[in-house]
Order: structure tokens, then C-alpha cells, then sequence
């Protein structure tokens, strides 16, 4: 198939790009942990996604396939599979209350995009495909942070920082516009989930020696 | 065949092994032989490396050794051997007390060369990508290996740890995603560029310098925050203080100085492709930031590993300041000074870990004096140890931070050096005033050391035996190392 | 055609459509939940019940009682007129385009709260108060929504923005349209008080925002009250589906372009209905103290659209 005009196949990009950061402000108002994964999930989709455009565009990227490809397996299904059934194991399925409340978190995460698009803005006049959803990227690193910080729950936790590594596959995607090496991916992807294993592995621990997943009873050493 | 690819293989296999083994015998036995051929083979590579051309590749050159790599390569094989060596009896004492499982101790006799296959891999390793790969497998290993206990400490700091350094790895995977963002600007019409710091390092200076200075501040946030250094270090302290100690070795004496090799592998790219002061300057402050830091820790501590955590992230402070003054002596001196500090460290928590398993408890009012009387042996071992690590002489880290200060004083840095001293200083008495507290004296409780005197003291003996061997003669062959790698990293090819 | 005729046929347009719309809504959301539901023309009914009912007032009501209802289908009107419905050109233009159309409609939500406050009723102060928090934030969403559609026009008034909307097909997958979109559509929701911010159909007065406000109208006032707020849903939903779908709306005044861009604005409407009332069905209503929620996250949705104007070159 010949490659479609790259105008539209920007355009179906940068509306994927904005899906990713309307679904991590959701995650970051959301309060059920069910609801969050599957959020997560759709944001890794809407990833994976973009990948596959990326590569219809260039005849010569055809890796990118492979890394659409294991998005869609590892972080579309998989993780988020292997985290609904930590959390139905662990039977917590609220969030407590975070530190900041929703309007608030809202309105820091707006104070962010617009953070994210200023350090993006120099970058941006790069002739390449999707290179404007750099700021995006940068974006989804400084909410996924916010996340971190603001909620208790260990296995937000672990969302936030699979946001994170959303964020910075977007800018791998955004930046280098055949990917990254293919070994470089199949490494890093599966280092993410020997990583979510080793983080369902702990927090089952904690559960069990905490009664309860809430981080801020983590706090014994200082000093 | 280079020994590169033997490095990698001889511990991964040995901790696969170890999952099948069943007496702690057996998988004690396996790790130390691992470990020592890999440290023969380390050896071997020495000469390879020190006549042209230099370097050692392997498999396309996706294995490559340069001195620098050589050098670490020889640190973590020492230090994986000293663990492995002090791990037997300190797990049997564990198991006895019943403080452990079979099951993690078995854990730990698995993960622990794995670990060490991680480190190497990451200094041997061209391709960016799997420095990075390799760093994330570290981190991941030794968090298991941290939560080997089942105290709500451990498991707090382990989360405080995997978390903090999972954030740390994305940060630094950003910036590596933009250096090679940089690189693929200037693709010559055969392709793709190769993500290989070799190939990245001849062509620095075709790279676009806006996006290797903002990948350098990620890199350096990220890989600063598995090394260790301010304001990233929180979860050092705890990491280090609750693992057990043949894993605090490891973690105090080398992993922390692999994370540090993986910064200023992007430093000396960073350097080569702006030609400016800018990466220096932020090594300098970071550096500087976490002597400071550390050094009013010290001098309150209560708790006798956390101690020598923050005595560990002080070093680090100064190998990263040392290497941030950028002339060629004081970057010498900081390659010595990663050398002693990977020998020393080691001996004070192997010690901490018999403190530990006899008297019960880590805080130091606790302890009480009299250590002396306690565990003779241990105690000298722990005395030596505590005064190399505060640098007096004739111990080699007084001859490193020597030079270290000279040469930041002959380059001009006269601020940045006075504050470096004054961190050291700080140090000298926090540390000394605290093994004061513990080790003369009459013991204020009256113990009986139920293990057997000479415990874990041939581990500790053979390192510091080393130490001070070291401290008075270095092989020319060690010499020309360091000299190689310091060259590499002052931005000579 | 002149201005005067043009204004005419618009106002009887809005009077018309507006109770089919909303019948057409309630028959709707019944078929969704298995029952038979009202028939569509039930709203035009109930118009004429209440035309021909007394009014019972109260006798602490003042003069602001009795301007209330025509006061708010006056200015319901205007802001109709100004909004182009089946031709590009609208009969109205005011001065500031845009920001008049939201001013009207903001006049006439003032109206409505002050007569709901006027017959010094408890549930009616609850109900303005409640009225004035949630339009309070849904409000300047509202605008950041409107604003970025007409940055990328160029121009505040609405038919110019209609004129800019229609270029090439795949405009619609622009970020900062689809994030205005989302926007707006949840202060449609806040504004025509549905599910998840008002139910219209409850009874119960502590649950009520709109409805306690004109608990106390009755008789001809409250069809008067009635078709205004009909209006007022239709001269949104247009606004929606106009400026964002602008498909077959006629840009000559012949009888014939009329007369397609009538089924197309009609069959548009029924479309965005039946996602209003999927949205309705699906949802439960939200406690009041998290409707600010949902609307902070209706003006971050807004924020962002404009910001995408910016953010994606």
C-alpha cells in the first residue's frame, strides 16, 4: 500500500497523542483502582496506535510494527490484566484521599502541560512526523510524578510509574521517527514487566505485613 | 575469544544454577568459584586492553571494554567475591536465629551473581539502549535482594527503593531516547545510526548541543538517583541499612560506582559534543551537594548501617566532585578513590553485619562500648576499616583524596575544594567519634558472642589485606589503567 | 430576505423545534429503559395545559415574579436569534458575537434565579444558589471552549466561525476541536440540567436545582418558563452540532437549500439527543458537592483544547 499523505496520518498523531493526556488527567481524578487500569490500558492502546501509523508512514520502519505490536500485547492486555488481578487478590478497590483534591490536581496538571509544551517548544521545529507530541510526552513524565506523589495507594504507585514509561515511549516514538533499535525496545519492554512483577510481588508483601497498601504507613525510617 | 562474553555468562549461569542446587553448600560454593573466575578474567583483560588498540570488542562491537570498563569490571569482580566469601557463615548464623528462610536464602544465592551479571553487563555493554537495559536488571535484583527479610523496615525500604529508582531509570531512558534523538538528525544515507556510544563518541560533534544538554540533565537526575547523589539519595540510607550486609557490600561498594559509570559514560559525550564546562559544572555541584548533605548525618547518626550509608553517599560525592573538577589529576584521584572506597566499604559492613548478628540491634547507644572485648576480631578488622574510610594514612583513600584536593586547588577550584574539605573533615569526626562510641571500653551488657570468633573474617581480612597492599604498592598494570581511564573520561579517545 | 422576516421565521423555528426536541429526548430515554414513554409530541400538550391553566401567585411575590418568565424566554430568543440554525448568516448579529450569545444567556439564567428567590421560598433560594455554583465554573468553560474555536476562526461572531468550521473533513480529527467538543459537551449537560448534574424528572425537592427554582410558577408563566428552557436546550445543542459538524447547512437562501438544511440540522439534533440521553441512561446522578468535579474537569478539558491550538503546530 502506498503510504498515506502524512498531513492526515499527523493529524490522526496528534489527536492520538492529546487522547493520551485526556486519559492521564481521568487517571489522575479517578479514584477507583479498577477504572485506573483500564485507563491505563486505553492510553497504552491509544500508544500502540500511534506506533502503527508511525510505521505505515515509513516503508523503511517496519520494526515499529514489532513495537506496536508488543504494546499492545504487554501493556494493553498483560500488565493491566496482571494488575486487576493483584488488586482483586489484594480486595482494596478504593483509593483513599488523596493529598490534593480533584479541582486542585486539575488545575496543577493544566500548570503542567503548559510546563511540558515550554520545554518542548524548541524541539518542535523539527521536521518529523509526530514531532509535536513531544510535549505531550514531557507532560505525561510531570503528571505521572504528580500522580506518584499525590496518591497513597502503593498500587497507583505502580500506574504512575507505568504512565511514566508511556511518556517516555511517546517521545522515543515522537523523537526518533524509525524507533528506537529493535533489541533496545524488546529490552526495555521486557524489563517493564519483570519490573510491574517484581512491584506486584512487593506490594503483596506489604499488604501482608502492613494490612493495608496505604504508602504513608510506610514511613519508620528516618533520619 | 575475549573473556567479555565469559564475564557475562560464568555469573548469570551461576545464579541459574543456583535455582536448581538444594544445600546452601553448594550454591555458597557455586557463587565464590563464579565469582573468582570472573575476577581472573577481569585480570586477563588487562593487557588486552593496555596496547593498541585500546579497546576490547566482542559481537560486533556490542560488547566493548575500554579501560574504564576494565577498571570497573575488576571492582565488581572484588567486591562479589568478598560478598560471597562473607555470605556463607553470615546465612547460616541467620538461619539459625531463624531471622531467614531457606527459601530466601536461596533467594539470595540466586539473585546476587545475577546482580552481578547486570553490573558487568552495563560496563561492558556499548549500546546505550542496554546500559540502560542492564541498569533497570541491577535495580531489580538487588530490590529482591533488599526485601530478603521480612521486617516491615526492609519492605519499606524496598518500596522506597524500587520506586525512587524505576522513576530514576525512566527519567535517565528519557535522555538517552533524546541523545539518540540527537544522533538520528545526522543519519548518513545508510540507515539507521547505531545507538553504540562508540559510534555516538565520533561523531559528538554533528550533534544537535540543544538536545544533548537537556538529555544530559535527564540523564543526570536519572542515573544520578541510582547512584545516589543529593537531593536524589532518600532511599539510600534505608536500602543500604536494611539489606543484608553481603548485599549493603555490594550495593555501597560497586553498584552505586556502576550507576556513576553509566553518567559519566554520557559525560564525556556530553563534553566531546557542547566543548563547554556544562556537564562538568553540574557533576561539580551534584557532587559537592552531596558531601554536604551527608556530612551533618554522619555526625548524628544513631544507627550504625545508616551510618555507613551516608558515609557511602559522601564518598560518592567526592568521586562525582572529583570527576567534575575535570583535571586529569583529580579525576586520577577519583578512579583511586572509587578503587579503595570499593575495598573498604565492604569490611565496615561485613563487620556491621557480625556487630549486628550478635548484639541484636544496629543502633549504636544500644551496641554500647566494648566491641573491643565482644568480638576481638571483628572489632580491629572494623577499627582499620572505619580509619581508611576516613581517610588516614597509610590507607589508600588518604593518598586519593590527597590528590583529589591538590588538584582541585592547582585548577583554580579553590571554593569548590575548601567546601570538599570541610565535608571530609566532617566525616573524619563524624565517623570516628561514632566507632569510638562502640569499640573500646567494658561492654556495658554483658554478651556472649555465640558464633564462632573467626567468622566472616577471612572475607574481611583478604579485602582489607588487599586495601593495604594496594595503599603501598600499585601494579603498573593498575597504574596504566587508571591512567587510560582517566584520559577517557578527560575526553582523550 | 430581510432582516426583519429572517428574525421571524428564525424565532418561530426555535419556538417550533424546541418542544419536539425535547420530547423527542424523553421518549428516547424511556425506549432505553424498556418502557413505552410519552408520545413526542407530548411537550407541545403540556404547552397548551398550561396556557390555559390559572396562575395561583404568592402573595409575597413582587414585580420581579411576573417579569421573570418573559424577561427569560426573551433573551432565550435573542441568543437563538444570534446562533445560525439552518443558513450561515444568522438574522441577529450583536456586537461581540459570541460573548453576547453567552451574556444573554447568562442574563437570562440571572432572571431565572432571581425569581426563584423572589416568592421568598425555601426550596427556591436553594435551588438559585445551587444554580449560580454550578454556572459559576460551567460558565467560563463555556467560554475557554468558545474561544478556542474562535481563535481558530479568527472571529467572535458565529456565522463567521460556522464559514471557518467548514474546511476539509478531517479538521474534525484536530485536538483542540475534539477536546472543545468534550467540553462543551459537558456544560451542555450542566446547563440543560441532565443526568449527571440534574435530574429533570425528580421529584423530590432536595434533589432539585432547576426545577425548585420555579417551583412556584404555575399556569401561564410556567409554560412561558417551560419553553424557554426548551429553547435554551435547542439553541445549544445547535450550537454543538453547528459549529463543529457544520455538514449541509445551506450558504444560499433559496427555498430549496432551506428546506435540506432543515432535515440535516433536524437529523443532527436527533443524533446528539440519543448521545445525551446514552450519557443520561449510563450515568447516575452526581452528589452536588462533586458536580464542581466534574465541571473543573469540563474547564480543564477547555483549557486544553485552547492550549492545543498552541501546543500542536
Amino acid at each position: 500500500m502506498k503510504p498515506p499523505n502524512p498531513e492526515f496520518a499527523s493529524q490522526w498523531i496528534t489527536l492520538l497523542a492529546a487522547g493520551m493526556l485526556v486519559v492521564q488527567l481521568l487517571m489522575v481524578v479517578q479514584r477507583m483502582l479498577l477504572t485506573n487500569i483500564r485507563l491505563f490500558a486505553l492510553q497504552s492502546l491509544m500508544l500502540a496506535g500511534i506506533a502503527v501509523i508511525i510505521a505505515f508512514s515509513h516503508a523503511s520502519a517496519t520494526h515499529v510494527y514489532w513495537v506496536a505490536g508488543l504494546t499492545l500485547v504487554g501493556k494493553v492486555f498483560v500488565l493491566p490484566w496482571l494488575l486487576s488481578r493483584q488488586v482483586r487478590r489484594i480486595q482494596m478497590e478504593h483509593e483513599i484521599a488523596p493529598l490534593l483534591n480533584a479541582s486542585a490536581s486539575m488545575l496543577l496538571c493544566g500548570a503542567f502541560t503548559l510546563l511540558g509544551y515550554i520545554v518542548a517548544r524548541p524541539f518542535t521545529s523539527l521536521a518529523r512526523l509526530g514531532n509535536n507530541t513531544l510535549g505531550v510526552a514531557v507532560t505525561l513524565l510531570l503528571t505521572g510524578f504528580f500522580l506518584m506523589v499525590n496518591r497513597r495507594k502503593a498500587l497507583t504507585q505502580v500506574l504512575a510509574l507505568l504512565t511514566v514509561e508511556n511518556g517516555v515511549m511517546l517521545a522515543a516514538v515522537a523523537l526518533t521517527t524509525y524507533g528506537m533499535p529493535l533489541v533496545v525496545e524488546l529490552g526495555i519492554f521486557f524489563d517493564l514487566m519483570v519490573a510491574v512483577m517484581v512491584l506486584g510481588l512487593l506490594v503483596y508483601r506489604i499488604r501482608e505485613t502492613f494490612s493495608s497498601m496505604d504508602v504513608s504507613k510506610l514511613s519508620q525510617l528516618r533520619g | 575469544m575475549t573473556p567479555l562474553v565469559p564475564i557475562l555468562v560464568v555469573p548469570a549461569a551461576a545464579g541459574l544454577l543456583c535455582l536448581l542446587l538444594r544445600s546452601q553448600r553448594a550454591m555458597e560454593l557455586a557463587n565464590v568459584l563464579a565469582f573468582a573466575v570472573t575476577l581472573m578474567l577481569s585480570v586477563l583483560l588487562l593487557p588486552a586492553v593496555l596496547q593498541a588498540p585500546y579497546v576490547v570488542t566482542e559481537c560486533n562491537e556490542f560488547f566493548r571494554a575500554d579501560a574504564l570498563s576494565v577498571w570497573m569490571a575488576l571492582l565488581i569482580s572484588a567486591v562479589s567475591l568478598g560478598s560471597s566469601l562473607y555470605a556463607g557463615r553470615y546465612f547460616q548464623r541467620d538461619l539459625a536465629a531463624r531471622a531467614v528462610t531457606p527459601g530466601r536464602v536461596k533467594e539470595f544465592y540466586v539473585l546476587t551473581p545475577l546482580f552481578s551479571a547486570g553490573m558487568f553487563l552495563v560496563v561492558l555493554a556499548n549500546n546505550l539502549g542496554v546500559m540502560w537495559f542492564a541498569l533497570e536488571a541491577t535495580a531489580l535484583s538487588s530490590v529482591l535482594l533488599v526485601a530478603i527479610y521480612n521486617r516491615s523496615t526492609s519492605l519499606e525500604a524496598a518500596w522506597k527503593y524500587v520506586i525512587l529508582g524505576s522513576l530514576g531509570l525512566a527519567l535517565a531512558l528519557f535522555g538517552t531516547v533524546f541523545t539518540y534523538a540527537a544522533a538520528i538528525d545526522q543519519r548518513s544515507a545508510a540507515g539507521l545510526p547505531s545507538f553504540n556510544w562508540s559510534h555516538l563518541m565520533s561523531m559528538a560533534g554533528q550533534l544537535d548541543p540543544r538536545m544533548i544538554k537537556l538529555a544530559f540533565v535527564f540523564v543526570l537526575v536519572g542515573y544520578g538517583t541510582k547512584a545516589g547523589l543529593a537531593p536524589m539519595h532518600n532511599w539510600l540510607p534505608d536500602a543500604h541499612s536494611e539489606a543484608p550486609s553481603p548485599t549493603s557490600a555490594m550495593l555501597s561498594g560497586v553498584s552505586l560506582k556502576v550507576a556513576l559509570y553509566a553518567l559519566v559514560r554520557f559525560h564525556i559525550l556530553t563534553t566531546a559534543s557542547l566543548g563547554s564546562s556544562f556537564s562538568q559544572t553540574l557533576l561539580l555541584v551534584f557532587g559537592l551537594g552531596s558531601m554536604c548533605v551527608a556530612a551533618p548525618f554522619i555526625l548524628v547518626q544513631s544507627n550504625l548501617k545508616r551510618l555507613l550509608a551516608y558515609s557511602s553517599l559522601e564518598h560518592m560525592g567526592l568521586i562525582c566532585a572529583g570527576i567534575g573538577l575535570n583535571s586529569p589529576i583529580t579525576i586520577f584521584g577519583a578512579l583511586l578513590h572509587m578503587g579503595y572506597h570499593a575495598l573498604t566499604k565492604p569490611v565496615l559492613f561485613f563487620a556491621a553485619g557480625n556487630i549486628h548478628q550478635t548484639c541484636h540491634t544496629l543502633q549504636l547507644r544500644r551496641i554500647g562500648p566494648g566491641m573491643a572485648r565482644v568480638l576481638p576480631l571483628t572489632a580491629l578488622c572494623l577499627g582499620l576499616a572505619g580509619a581508611a574510610a576516613v581517610g588516614l594514612p597509610p590507607f589508600g583513600l588518604f593518598f586519593s583524596e590527597v590528590t583529589v584536593l591538590s588538584g582541585g586547588f592547582a585548577s583554580g577550584h579553590t571554593a569548590a575544594t575548601v567546601l570538599l574539605l570541610a565535608a571530609i573533615l566532617a566525616s573524619f569526626c563524624g565517623i570516628l567519634y561514632q566507632l569510638t562510641r562502640i569499640l573500646p571500653g567494658e561492654p556495658k551488657v554483658a554478651r556472649s558472642s555465640d558464633a564462632a570468633p573467626l567468622d566472616g573474617v577471612p572475607a574481611m581480612a583478604l579485602m582489607l589485606g588487599a586495601l593495604l597492599v594496594f595503599s603501598v604498592w600499585l601494579p603498573a598494570p593498575l597504574l596504566e589503567v587508571m591512567r587510560q581511564a582517566a584520559r577517557i573520561i578527560g575526553g582523550a579517545p | 430576505m430581510n432582516t426583519a422576516l429572517a428574525i421571524l421565521l428564525q424565532t418561530l423555528l426555535l419556538l417550533a423545534l424546541a418542544p419536539l426536541i425535547s420530547g423527542c429526548i424523553k421518549t428516547l430515554k424511556a425506549k432505553l429503559q424498556n418502557r413505552r414513554g410519552p408520545r413526542v409530541w407530548q411537550p407541545y400538550l403540556d404547552l397548551l395545559k398550561f396556557l390555559r391553566k390559572d396562575m395561583v401567585i404568592s402573595e409575597h411575590a413582587s414585580w420581579v415574579f411576573r417579569v421573570m418568565p418573559h424577561a427569560l424566554l426573551l433573551s432565550t430568543l435573542l441568543a437563538g436569534l444570534m446562533m445560525p440554525l439552518v443558513s450561515v448568516s444568522a438574522p441577529l448579529s450583536l456586537f461581540g458575537g459570541v460573548l453576547a450569545f453567552v451574556g444573554l444567556l447568562a442574563l437570562g439564567r440571572f432572571f431565572l434565579a432571581l425569581g426563584g428567590l423572589d416568592p421568598a421560598s425555601a426550596f427556591g433560594g436553594m435551588g438559585s444558589s445551587r444554580e449560580m455554583a454550578i454556572a459559576a465554573i460551567a460558565e467560563p468553560a463555556l467560554m475557554l471552549a468558545i474561544f478556542t474555536v474562535a481563535i481558530k476562526a479568527g472571529s467572535t461572531n458565529l456565522s463567521q466561525m460556522l464559514l471557518a468550521a467548514q474546511a476539509p473533513t478531517w479538521q474534525l480529527l484536530n485536538p483542540a476541536h475534539v477536546l472543545a467538543f468534550a467540553a462543551l459537551f459537558i456544560v451542555l449537560l450542566a446547563e440543560t440540567g441532565r443526568i449527571p448534574v440534574d435530574n429533570p424528572a425528580t421529584h423530590l425537592e432536595l434533589t432539585m436545582i432547576h426545577e425548585a427554582m420555579i417551583l412556584e410558577y404555575s399556569g401561564r408563566y410556567l409554560a412561558l418558563i417551560e419553553w424557554s428552557a426548551s429553547v435554551k436546550q435547542l439553541v445549544l445543542m445547535a450550537l454543538l452540532v453547528n459549529l463543529f459538524f457544520p455538514l449541509g447547512i445551506a450558504t444560499d437562501l433559496n427555498a430549496g437549500a432551506v428546506g435540506l438544511s432543515l432535515l440535516w440540522f433536524v437529523a443532527k439534533l436527533l443524533v446528539l439527543s440519543a448521545l445525551v440521553v446514552l450519557v443520561e441512561t449510563t450515568n447516575a446522578k452526581l452528589r452536588l458537592f462533586r458536580v464542581p468535579d466534574l465541571l473543573s474537569a469540563a474547564f480543564i478539558l477547555a483549557t486544553l483544547a485552547l492550549l492545543s491550538t498552541f501546543l500542536f503546530q
